[in-house]
């Protein structure tokens, strides 16, 4: 059962088509990875769905959830879905806090936006939201740059499942930090993702990342997917040769003797 | 520890004489004694005196009353334009930064005219088209001015309107103008308000010059400017009567600019924390 379709996506700048014909299935509770180079169209496809992408840069194609074309939306309607259905998780943990406002101001917002509780039960839930993914109740009320890279990548989750979305993009949520906290965070996502049921839709360059968690993979190259399946079936036996690069580039996946043949990019 | 509390110090001290300066401006009429128009021939250029502190003018009027009168008139012209150019600015600034596209541009072409010139030069030729007289040279320095914070704001605006935060509430929810209103404006505050109080020197000083050079305050208004004017044929004898307006305004632009580093420092959040 899939939750989110992508068909015929094209995302066109002013003088280059970065992504090109895109279709793809995120299914129900499942992860699912977009693997791809920088500049392969990976994050673009990210902000198409939640109609985010710059205005100079036009999204052509369909995105369906549920019975509804995310493309086709009005202004008002994406955004009784966006934040609440589709929540969503930057590289960026700096920047993805406003750097003026405590991480409980960030919650309470959220919160109003979206839901009608009083202050107390407010605070009471992202507290708990917070205890949840493994922080204590003091982050409440610091500031973003008091926290390390981790803990911030941990608020973002926690805020980003708060309101139990059925879809969470995570556009290379791990890459920026290092590889302590990024396995921390990985596993807490995984934990997170089975016991809220959500899809996560999760966007990365780096193969080892997925190799543990997705249950499905999608390679990109140049806007375009190479190859999409089970997570088995293209790490193991990957029938495009560029899928075959992307795993000899990934040193702790590698099989064979290094052989590295005109990794292009 | 010592320096939290040399710090604390600071801050009280720079607050005293700010507040002491406003105060005497705001009320300086509570206390004077003496008209500061009237003009009595038979007491001109009269040196310091029980009665008249710092003496009198070329026409018999008291110094000490004009430059109080003063302060009224050149920190209050000061602080009115300043305010209705970064009410003017601050608007523009944001709505082109955070828009972009035509609108934007069409916003900076303008700003752009504006800052082509050098703010003397426009403040003159205005305040010279429009005839001398100080509602003009406000008017002129509300015309230049605007441009530096509509500039100011929008490049903090282009800066951070691309950072992850502001996507993060629009994702939440937020619409362009909750957006600029919770996420943008607290970031321009502080800079606002820093290139403010630097401005307000400068905006003093300019109002004083154009005064100087005839262009602004009239006879009999007791601006610094003006007063400097007034004095400059008896430099040579009477050279105190130059000397005081001309300390009235190098105190006040001091000031002001202590003040524009002082909360250029006090707006950062982080430093609050870390001390």
């Amino acid at each position: 059962m899939s939750i989110l379709s992508v068909r015929q996506l094209h995302i066109m700048g002013k003088q280059n088509h970065i992504v090109k014909n895109l279709s793809f299935d995120v299914h129900e509770g499942e992860w699912f990875a977009l693997v791809g180079q920088s500049g392969s169209g990976k994050s673009m496809t990210a902000m198409a769905i939640g109609q985010l992408l710059a205005p100079n840069l036009q999204a052509k194609g369909e995105i369906w959830y549920g019975e509804r074309n995310l493309l086709a939306l009005s202004p008002s309607e994406i955004r009784k879905i966006r934040g609440k259905r589709l929540a969503y998780i930057f590289q960026d943990y700096q920047g993805s806090f406003t750097p003026f406002l405590t991480i409980g101001q960030h919650f309470d917002e959220y919160q109003k936006t979206h839901l009608s509780l009083s202050k107390k039960a407010r605070r009471q839930q992202a507290v708990k939201a917070l205890i949840s993914v493994g922080l204590k109740e003091d982050i409440y009320s610091r500031y973003p740059f008091q926290l390390s890279g981790g803990q911030l990548q941990r608020v973002s989750i926690s805020m980003a499942l708060l309101l139990e979305p059925d879809i969470l993009i995570a556009d290379e949520p791990t890459t920026a930090l290092d590889s302590v906290s990024s396995f921390k965070v990985l596993e807490l996502l995984s934990r997170l993702q089975k016991e809220t049921g959500c899809a996560v839709l999760f966007i990365t360059h780096d193969l080892r990342h997925v190799k543990k968690y997705a249950d499905r993979i999608a390679v990109m190259k140049d806007g375009a997917i190479m190859e999409i399946g089970d997570k088995d079936q293209v790490l193991n036996h990957p029938k495009h040769a560029y899928t075959n690069e992307l795993i000899q580039s990934s040193p702790s996946l590698r099989r064979m003797p290094f052989k590295l043949e005109g990794v292009s990019g | 520890m010592e320096l939290v509390i040399k710090k604390k110090t600071k801050r009280r001290w720079l607050f005293m004489v700010m507040a002491t300066v406003l105060a005497v401006a705001a009320y300086a009429f509570l206390i004077l004694k003496h008209d500061p128009a009237l003009v009595n021939l038979g007491e001109r250029l009269w040196p310091a005196s029980l009665e008249h502190p710092l003496g009198t003018d070329h026409l018999g009027r008291d110094v000490l009353t004009r430059l109080l009168l003063g302060a009224q008139l050149t920190v209050g012209y000061g602080l009115l334009s300043l305010f209705a150019a970064v009410i003017i600015g601050v608007p523009f600034g944001v709505i082109a930064g955070f828009k972009g596209g035509l609108i934007d541009r069409i916003f900076m072409r303008i700003a752009d005219a504006f800052l082509a010139f050098p703010d003397t030069i426009v403040a003159i030729v205005l305040s010279g088209l429009l005839g001398p007289g100080i509602e003009n040279l406000l008017l002129a320095i509300v015309l230049v001015k605007w441009v530096n914070y509509a500039r100011l704001v929008r490049s903090t605006v282009i800066t951070e309107r691309g950072k992850d935060y502001v996507t993060a509430a629009k994702i939440n929810g937020l619409r362009s103008f909750a957006i600029m209103r919770k996420h943008l404006f607290p970031h321009l505050i502080g800079n606002v308000l820093v290139l403010a109080s630097l401005d307000l020197g400068k905006i003093i000083l300019l109002i004083s010059s154009l005064s100087y050079i005839g262009l602004g305050a009239q006879p009999p208004a007791p601006e610094w400017g003006a007063m400097l004017n007034d004095a400059r044929p008896y430099f040579q004898s009477h050279m105190m009567l130059m000397i005081y307006p001309g300390l009235a305004i190098v105190f006040v632009v001091l000031l002001s600019n202590i003040l524009g580093d002082y909360l250029r420092d006090a707006f950062d959040v982080k430093k609050e924390v870390e001390s």
